[in-house]
């Protein structure tokens, strides 16, 4: 026996890779040189691909039909890329497959960490495929039906534009994924805000994600004078929105080749106006509104927390960067949090707000920092009000009955939690007439603002209803001229129930089925833009593969306000 | 002495299926100085999908145009090179039918003067970002043959593929008959676009003829589809067709390829899956690449306004949303679309397409005192699976039933040769409309 091992304390086991990934887009220069940062992914058992346990990247081209060699990556925990020049970077099909896998990896640790626990995919399987150079199309999508992100790329310039190579692509594309694995029913035809909160949920990520890279921040605030610090004139809300904001989102949508909405989202004026006009009902368009009002959040949020580091001189540069990026990751953090707050269908900006706002609310009572108040103020400033009613406080009201029910499986049997839907049915105020089932039940494990652990279940549920178009307008639903009596409709509805650590019911949120108006609502969003499956039929799952329906929300779409 | 002017107009529309065929002619009260009492413009002549069970044929229409003409046609229009719009040229009978007739002037969009490719200086209005533009199309066009050649044949979605790429070829043989044409006719060939003089007026007397479109990319960028401050945009994506096109040419192209990995297969195992899922996906990449082709090549369309006396008559081949917001948005066509509230003859843009009839021009119409006539040439179920993309689209067909009558070719009776709509200059009361049935 080796008496030396015996007496070496153990080594921890390593929970970190730091990997070195391109910051932002290879056309953003600084002295000519491409902008890198190493970023901290969770550790683990690396495949050559590289694949893990959650990702798998496979660098096929479909243009080519050539499959490059699995790359190996940090398999002795090091970065082999760490010292490479980056133009040998922009070339190496091994160093493409890192970026997409590293950048893939921090946005999924991200939202882990944020909802406290692991996600799923929403398809069937542990690893989503990463495709680095797909095909020779200027887009990136999602695709559902492969389990994979497709990263294209354009040729025809000096140089090869990919979007793997671009961590906002490949952050918005993981955001669009994992999002799925949260709320697969957002694929259903609904509302128009819906699909729009799919696209803003992901540029939200994507930009907010882009803020953690300090490097870029501070290249985008430019020049600090002598002593390091930038005048206070520099550090107002409008002069950041201005500076920063403006330049990483024109960054962004212009070298990302995908059209100007992040340029153009930050550029929108605080309005109502947007409900109104026909161009909005666009997903990508509608998207915009969104990513402006959390956008607009940031930047307040950013603004108050340099008044405290801010002298006559100013500040310095490095903190104004650190803050903007605390204040980045906490945004996005409250974001991702709501998710989970969220109804699994038949959502609206509303909702998003609700429930964003009610989740902080458990986790943060006091909101010391303001930053609910900035939330709130922002969306209302373009009309987005928190709906009351919509997340009931079950404590509040009559009790529900437990006594029949089984609290060490109703914390995660499905069955048990439909048992406890139906036998709670009038304190919850959900119709037994309506064909239901529970989706997920979900744990939730976070951390308090007084570092204790707040321990929940969260369980979402669906209603459904098919029937004709003349039966609906017997029960209250306005039918557009356009549809027929005979057309076959799908009705949804649906809700979250939030249990506390003792399997209790604490909140409800909910969308009943039954309410008509927005019934109404859908539908006439539905026949007026002529979602209807190939049968003719309103409401149901398109034919459409839903990768392709990613695919093509990503193409510039000019016509929203015009088309028929 | 006042000009002689049309004291009637008629339109007769070919009920050619999915395609688009026109003949304008203006009935003057008296003979002209020629001796002819009627001048003829005929726009666009073609179709990619004839009715069912029984239809008319190129020939059957060539004669027929021959006959309303009395041997003399004055005008032809082709909007663009779309076989919908051209078809009939390549059918030599009926090619031969239309040359008879000594068309004193041949109309097309400007992307079509072969001026073009020749030298570096194209006409006035046409910069070197406009000849880009128009070189890529053809380019294009190379690419959705090597598309068509490869999938010819194939079912589903490959087939569907394959089917629109084909809409994309250019029929030389008729591109060829219009060339001859054009050589021949007494006014010569003019490829126009937006706010140019069209050469109508001097072939029909008393009528006036605004070119409302297309813009070239120089006068209006965003006709290309894409963002106003991205001119290169067209180009990258040209270069990609480029690319595309470069690849297939090395093997087997587009179906069919190996799994190459240094010669060997992919192993087995998810990798090999994944591999044989994305050729779906390259399809799908490969429909929205041709998508994008067919877009701009609809949107080379020329929109022609016709004002006879009281009669404003629109007839803007497939002009789409892109094309169409040069006239309506840009505030740089001048006075070019002053009269577009005025219009009471539409021919629906790309066969009731929810893309080709910006709800802004159906806007200007709404609350007119007078009755719009509009009349669209198509048949249902040939594009579009799902009511999104169902052409005609439903809700564009219910609005503009609501501004007043539509005609539809396709609710003529089987067989039918054409319908049409005849209406007095000095009036604005709607148009007496017949149907006319195959010989």
């Amino acid at each position: 026996m080796n008496s030396g091992t015996a007496t070496r304390a153990p080594e921890p086991v390593r929970q970190l890779t730091e990997l070195r990934v391109i910051a932002q887009d290879p056309s953003v220069r600084v002295r000519g040189r491409v902008l890198t940062e190493t970023i901290r992914i969770p550790a683990e058992h690396l495949e050559p691909g590289p694949r893990g346990a959650r990702f798998y990247v496979l660098d096929y081209d479909t243009a080519t039909g050539r499959l490059q060699p699995p790359a190996s990556i940090a398999t002795d925990g090091k970065d082999r890329f760490a010292h490479t020049p980056t133009d040998t970077l922009l070339r190496s099909p091994a160093f493409r497959a890192q970026n997409v896998y590293a950048i893939a990896a921090s946005t999924l640790a991200a939202a882990e960490a944020a909802l406290g626990r692991r996600l799923a995919w929403g398809f069937d399987g542990h690893q989503l495929y990463l495709v680095p150079h797909a095909f020779p199309e200027a887009n990136a999508y999602y695709a559902p039906e492969d389990g994979a992100i497709y990263f294209g790329y354009v040729t025809g310039g000096k140089e090869e534009v990919q979007t793997s190579l671009s961590f906002d692509i490949v952050a918005h594309e993981t955001a669009h994924a994992i999002l799925d694995g949260l709320r697969p029913r957002f694929a259903t035809p609904s509302l128009p805000d819906q699909p729009a909160f799919h696209e803003a949920l992901a540029d939200c990520v994507a930009l907010l994600s882009v803020f953690s890279l300090e490097a870029v921040v501070g290249n985008l605030l430019g020049k600090p004078n002598g002593d390091g610090k930038l005048a206070p004139a520099k550090l107002t809300e409008k002069a950041l929105g201005e500076t920063a904001l403006f330049a990483l989102a024109e960054q962004l949508g212009l070298e990302g080749e995908r059209g100007s909405g992040l340029r153009r989202s930050i550029g929108l004026e605080p309005s109502r106006a947007w409900r109104r006009l026909r161009e909005f009902e666009e997903p990508h368009r509608r998207g915009e509104v969104f990513v402006a009002a959390v956008m607009q959040t940031m930047l307040k949020m950013w603004a108050e927390r340099l008044v405290a580091i801010t002298s006559s001189s100013g500040a310095d540069r490095s903190r104004v960067v650190e803050e903007g990026s605390t204040a980045a990751a906490h945004l996005l953090q409250m974001l991702l949090r709501g998710i989970d707050y969220m109804p699994p269908l038949e959502l609206e900006f509303e909702d998003v707000l609700d429930a964003v706002l009610t989740a902080d609310e458990v986790v943060a009572p006091d909101d010391r920092h303001g930053y609910r108040a900035a939330l709130k103020s922002r969306f209302a400033a373009f009309g987005i009000a928190r709906p009351k009613g919509r997340i009931v406080d079950v404590t509040r009201g009559p009790e529900p009955v437990y006594e029949r029910m089984n609290f060490a499986i109703l914390r995660s049997d499905r069955d048990e939690v439909e048992r406890f839907l139906w036998e709670n049915a009038e304190v919850l105020g959900i119709e037994r007439a309506w064909q239901t089932r529970v989706q997920f039940v979900r744990p939730s494990v976070r951390i308090g603002p007084d570092g204790l652990v707040v321990s929940e279940v969260v369980a979402d549920y669906v209603q459904r209803l098919q029937l004709e178009a003349r039966e609906a307008k017997k029960m209250g639903v306005k039918i557009p001229k356009e549809v027929k009596g005979t057309t076959a409709l799908e009705l949804w509805g649906g809700g979250v129930v939030v249990f506390d650590q003792f399997g209790r019911a604490k909140l409800h949120q909910r969308k009943p089925l039954s309410d008509w108006k927005r019934q109404s609502r859908r539908l006439a969003y539905l026949a007026g833009h002529g979602l209807s499956d190939t049968k003719g039929r309103l409401g149901f799952t398109l034919s459409t593969p839903r990768g392709q329906r990613f695919a093509a929300l990503h193409v510039e779409n000019m016509r929203a306000a015009e088309d028929w | 002495m006042s000009a002689p002017a049309p004291k009637n107009v008629r339109v007769r529309a070919y009920d050619v299926g999915f395609g688009d065929s026109f003949l304008l002619s203006f009935e003057y009260g008296k003979a002209l100085e020629d001796g002819r009492s009627k001048r003829h413009v005929l726009i666009d002549f073609g179709s990619v999908r004839w009715p069912k069970p029984k239809h008319a044929t190129y020939p059957e229409i060539a004669d027929d145009i021959a006959e309303q003409t009395e041997g003399q046609l004055d005008v032809v229009v082709l909007t663009h090179r779309h076989r919908d719009h051209l078809g009939g040229y390549g059918d030599k009978k009926a090619a031969a039918t239309i040359a008879a007739l000594k068309p004193r002037l041949v109309i097309r969009p400007w992307t079509e003067d072969p001026k073009l490719a020749a030298d570096a200086k194209g006409p006035a209005g046409v910069g070197a970002t406009s000849r880009r533009f128009a070189a890529s199309l053809h380019e294009g066009q190379k690419f959705a043959e090597d598309i068509h050649r490869s999938l010819r044949g194939q079912r589903g979605f490959q087939g569907a593929l394959a089917a629109e790429a084909e809409h994309q070829i250019p029929n030389h043989d008729a591109i060829e008959a219009l060339d001859a044409l054009a050589n021949d006719a007494a006014l010569g060939g003019r490829y126009l676009y937006a706010g140019q003089e069209s050469g109508i007026e001097e072939a029909i007397p008393g009528i006036g003829v605004k070119v409302l479109g297309p813009p070239t990319p120089d006068q209006w960028p965003e006709v290309t589809g894409e963002r106003d401050d991205d001119p290169e945009f067209w180009i990258r994506r040209r270069g990609l067709l480029n690319h595309m096109l470069s690849e297939a040419k090395k093997g087997e192209p587009v179906q069919g390829r190996g799994i190459v990995d240094g010669g060997e297969k992919a192993p087995p195992g998810p990798a090999r899956w994944l591999i044989e899922r994305m050729r779906s996906q390259q399809s799908h990449s490969l429909m929205r690449l041709v998508e994008t082709l067919e877009d701009a090549m609809n949107n080379t369309s020329v929109i022609l306004l016709f004002e006879v006396g009281n009669r404003r008559l629109l007839f803007p081949g497939d002009a789409q949303i892109e094309n169409w917001s040069y006239v309506l948005k840009s505030g740089k066509a001048g006075n070019l679309g002053d009269k577009l509230a005025d219009v009471d003859l539409y021919k629906v843009g790309h066969h009731g397409s929810r893309n080709a009839t910006p709800r802004s021009l159906v806007k200007t119409w709404e609350g007119q005192k007078r009755k719009l006539t509009s009349v669209v040439s198509t048949l249902p179920d040939v594009f579009g699976k799902s009511e999104a993309t169902a052409v005609p689209r439903i809700t564009l067909m219910a609005a503009l039933s609501k501004l007043g009558t539509l005609e539809r070719t396709d609710e003529l009776p089987s067989g039918s040769l054409y319908l049409e709509l005849s209406g007095s200059t000095s009036d604005r009361t709607g148009y007496s409309v017949t149907n006319g049935n195959r010989p």
